[in-house]
């Protein structure tokens, strides 16, 4: 990094934390401290959701996904704008009304006390262990441009997030976000531009969009279907559909966000908003990493975009010859593209063909190459199951972008990390404070008690994110590894919501057990098929509402009464 | 299971009714699709 880079990227993010720091201010009672007094407008908290969600694994990890993969990973996010006008229409104006901290307090006004602890347990469970993968993100992004050890710039990262999250409760989570998003949404726009910049004088955007295609890069719809097929459009419209339902309905770190909306109408804005922008920003993003792709058609890659484990491979005798393998089918595949485009220009279908066969054959040859490189790791002391792809961006950024480009970029990371990070670890310290804390520890205590108690919480929630973020290189693509440690938990939680707005026979007892079968038939699925995660919401809720019904129709005596310890 | 007290419910700043909102948003959905679909295609 320049001087420049340092510039741009310590005054962005110095002035996004002291901003959502100065907007928090007050911010002295449970109310607000938690929810922000509720009275937060549309806008902030559509950007906020928007944030909380694109945390720094959405550019580190989905330009690389696009990268290796294609863009079909873009289909995950059509069951988006379904599950947004579901909760919109049903869930935002219950939990208004019922003027809960929490969507688990909601659980106990419908059921009881002890389906209320489950679902929160859940939660803690689920969220905790994302924290972890979200604070990971940007600690690579350290060790790759300076050097330091994953664990020192966790740890960095973990500290930063935490204090500057214990400070200022939800409005300086929610205020920063709205900054980060437009920091983002520039960042990004920056980035598209100067990957065309970069390309060759000969070779045209349209070009380039015509190569990507040729790669199987623009793979943006998918309609085979797969049980075992992680991103289609099957899965996408109906396990996404299922996903989102449960992420936005159920996870404490999106229901925080529109809890704090001054209306009803003003929080649907919020989530409906995000209907409408999520598809075409993920969808930019991927376009990013096809573009990347074209780039490194025409100026060689490394064998391997992770620069420590490259290094490690480099002193093997077994190297060599991978190298040598590689750069050979390299300069097939520039020769092939470069065919592929005069073809292009010229109309000629028969030559466009024939390069296309060439460069399949080449790319065939530079994959053989990447995974002989992949099990050298493995052979010389380095992680089981290697995969660079959350490398290729970054690798990208630091080697070719322009002065201040570079700043903004890694701005942009540590941006989205800081939002994410905050709001998981803000969501954490509420549920565990106002459902657990609050409900079976220490009742009735003062306002500024349980503020403090929710200080210490995002404290200590921050600290297990830490911990547990030193097992994310052990997870392979992180945006994939992220959603699928939330599939694990979100079935049940996603049935049981399900069960209290939409079977008013079920009872406590019934969907007590109901979810702990959800959780059960989830961790089976996990560990004994090949099912892909994006169906284990859709099998949980099933599983639940399924068992609930059973002993709510079979069972009447076991379905359990209404608990009648009164809620705080 | 008490009832708490109502909550307003407003109108959309635009289109009059929430259910004309979220229709909206399903169009919007299946025109993205099939947007999408198209790029697929042309490009491949």
């Amino acid at each position: 990094m320049r001087s420049l880079d340092w510039f741009v990227l310590i005054g962005s993010l110095v002035s996004i934390v002291a901003y959502g720091l100065y907007r928090s201010r007050g911010s002295n009672t449970v109310d607000r401290y938690l929810l922000a007094g509720r009275t937060m407008p549309w806008y902030a908290m559509a950007l906020s959701i928007m944030a909380t969600q694109a945390s720094a694994i959405t550019f580190i990890s989905t330009t690389g996904q696009s990268y290796v993969d294609g863009m079909r990973f873009v289909q995950f996010y059509f069951g988006l704008p379904i599950a947004m006008v579901v909760i919109s229409a049903t869930v935002v104006p219950v939990f208004h009304r019922a003027k809960v901290y929490t969507a688990y307090e909601y659980l106990e006004n419908r059921f009881d006390a002890k389906t209320r602890a489950l679902a929160s347990i859940i939660f803690l469970c689920q969220r905790g262990l994302s924290a972890g993968l979200t604070i990971y993100a940007p600690a690579l992004v350290l060790s790759v441009i300076l050097g330091w050890p994953e664990r020192a710039t966790t740890l960095l990262m973990g500290a930063t997030v935490v204090t500057y999250t214990v400070l200022g409760g939800i409005k300086a989570v929610t205020w920063s976000d709205v900054q980060q998003m437009l920091v983002i949404f520039f960042g990004l726009v920056v980035a598209l531009i100067t990957v065309i910049v970069l390309l060759p004088h000969s070779v045209s955007f349209g070009d380039a969009v015509f190569l990507a295609g040729a790669a199987g890069r623009l793979n943006a719809v998918t309609t085979r279907f797969g049980w075992n097929d992680q991103f289609n459009i099957w899965s996408g419209l109906l396990g996404g559909t299922f996903l989102f339902l449960a992420y936005f309905g159920c996870d404490q770190s999106q229901v925080q966000r529109y809890l704090t909306g001054r209306s009803i109408a003003q929080s649907r804005l919020g989530l409906l908003f995000n209907a409408i922008a999520k598809i075409p920003m993920q969808f930019f993003i991927l376009f990013i990493g096809a573009m990347v792709f074209v780039f490194y058609l025409f100026i060689q890659p490394p064998v391997l975009f992770q620069p420590t484990e490259l290094a490690r491979i480099q002193a093997s005798d077994a190297y060599a010859p991978v190298a040598r393998q590689y750069s050979r089918a390299f300069e097939e595949r520039r020769h092939a593209a470069m065919a592929l485009v005069a073809a292009h220009h010229n109309g000629d279908a028969a030559a466009e063909q024939r390069g296309i066969a060439q460069y399949h054959a080449a790319q065939k040859e530079i994959d053989g190459a990447r995974a002989q490189a992949s099990n050298l790791v493995e052979q010389t002391g380095g992680p089981r199951g290697f995969s660079d792809t959350n490398y290729i961006f970054l690798s990208f950024v630091t080697r070719y972008l322009p002065a201040g480009i570079v700043g903004l970029v890694i701005a942009v990371i540590f941006a989205a990390t800081m939002s994410a990070s905050s709001g998981e670890i803000n969501s954490l310290a509420t549920v565990t404070v106002v459902d657990l804390y609050r409900r079976h520890v220490r009742r009735g205590a003062s306002d500024h008690h349980y503020v403090l108690a929710s200080r210490w919480a995002t404290l200590f929630w921050g600290a297990y994110a830490v911990l547990f973020a030193g097992w994310g290189k052990r997870l392979g693509s992180l945006i994939v590894a992220v959603n699928a440690v939330g599939s694990l938990f979100y079935g049940s939680l996603l049935g049981c919501f399900v069960l209290a707005f939409g079977f008013r026979r079920v009872r406590g007892t019934a969907a007590f057990i109901g979810m702990l079968a959800g959780e059960a038939a989830i961790f089976s699925a996990f560990l004994f098929s090949s099912i892909s995660w994006l169906w284990y919401n859709l099998l949980g809720c099933a599983v639940v509402v399924g068992t609930a019904l059973a002993i709510t129709y079979f069972a009447p005596a076991a379905s359990g009464r209404a608990d009648t310890r009164q809620p705080e | 299971m008490p009832q708490p007290p109502p909550v307003p419910d407003d109108p959309p700043p635009f289109l009059g009714t929430w259910r004309r909102v979220y229709a909206t948003v399903l169009i919007y959905l299946c025109l993205i699709i099939a947007a999408a679909y198209w790029f697929t295609r042309a490009y491949r």
